[in-house]
């Protein structure tokens, strides 16, 4: 019975594309950020990483990437989000408004009072960005963040 | 009791079918009468043999019967469960979308801290930059790779 398998077809496809609709310029964006210590300490590579650590080793020259936090906030244009980073950093996003499929970020990194990095980013949806350099331990802090 | 009575009584008894007074003279006349005795005795013979080879038949018959009392087993349990089997077949597909549906939740977490990062693009416009405290770079190694702001503190990195 070929038409009873529609609705089972339906089900799936409805699951697999449900989260691709496309997001008007003021949505919401949905900003992840994987706080990753990048070090040549080992040769550890974070499963979570294994889609870009191709990308990882073209960039840098560590041995091992450990993600050790992964913080995820949804904000409205506007809004200002405060994401936690180790060491007394900290990182503030705040969507500003954009146009078409583009996502703008103003971005900023503390350490403490002291003013690491202001930034304003320009992504397409989905897009990512790399901010490291700050040491930590025994390697760096990277910061991969990406907007939905 | 005489010997054509007894002769016609020799498979009731052999079959227990006598009632007891009746099989008592049975068994006395017997006693008595080497002829019906030797009948009695050939009678209950031709009885075991056909009991045995039964018995060698149905052996050799073991697998067809089997198979045939699994059919019926399975015919009872059809039976039985009249309303499952139309209801399975209409809603077959629902375990199925269950599953893929877990394995997509699984593949494709929305919200899981471990989940792996599918970036759509790294294509980034840097509008500003700058730092109070630190030298800040901005490296691009083309299209295909992500753009990294890269932070130097005190000389450090």
């Amino acid at each position: 019975m070929p038409g009873s398998r529609f609705p089972a077809i339906a089900f799936v496809a409805l699951i697999l594309f449900a989260h691709t609709a496309v997001a008007s310029p003021d949505a919401p964006v949905a900003i992840d950020v994987g706080v990753v210590v990048a070090s040549n300490e080992g040769t550890t590579i974070d499963p979570a990483l294994s889609s870009i650590q191709n990308k990882l080793k073209s960039m840098f020259n560590y041995t091992s990437y450990r993600m050790v936090d992964r913080l995820k906030r949804t904000l409205s244009v506007g809004e200002t989000g405060d994401f936690g980073l180790p060491g007394n950093r900290s990182m503030r996003a705040t969507p500003v408004p954009a146009k078409g499929n583009k996502v703008r970020l103003a971005v900023q990194i503390m350490e403490g009072d002291r003013n690491l990095l202001s930034t304003t980013l320009g992504l397409t949806r989905g897009g990512m960005v790399l901010v490291g350099g700050p040491s930590h331990q025994k390697g760096v802090l990277i910061l991969i963040i990406s907007a939905e | 009791m005489e010997c054509g009575e007894t002769r016609q009584m020799i498979q009731d008894h052999i079959d227990g079918l006598l009632p007891p007074r009746v099989s008592e003279k049975f068994r006395e006349h017997l006693g008595g009468c080497a002829p019906c005795a030797s009948e009695e005795a050939e009678l209950r013979g031709v009885g075991d043999l056909l009991r045995l080879w039964s018995a060698v038949r149905v052996e050799e018959r073991e697998p067809q019967l089997s198979a045939l009392w699994a059919r019926v087993g399975a015919g009872i349990e059809e039976r039985r469960k009249p309303w499952l089997v139309p209801l399975l077949r209409r809603w077959f597909w629902l375990p199925a979308a269950a599953a893929v549906a877990v394995l997509t939740l699984l593949f494709y977490p929305l919200n899981g801290s471990m989940a792996p990062f599918h970036p759509k693009s790294f294509d980034v416009t840097v509008e500003s930059l700058e730092s109070d405290t630190a030298t800040v770079a901005l490296v691009d190694k083309g299209e295909e790779l992500p753009r990294v702001i890269w932070i130097i503190e005190n000389g450090n990195t």
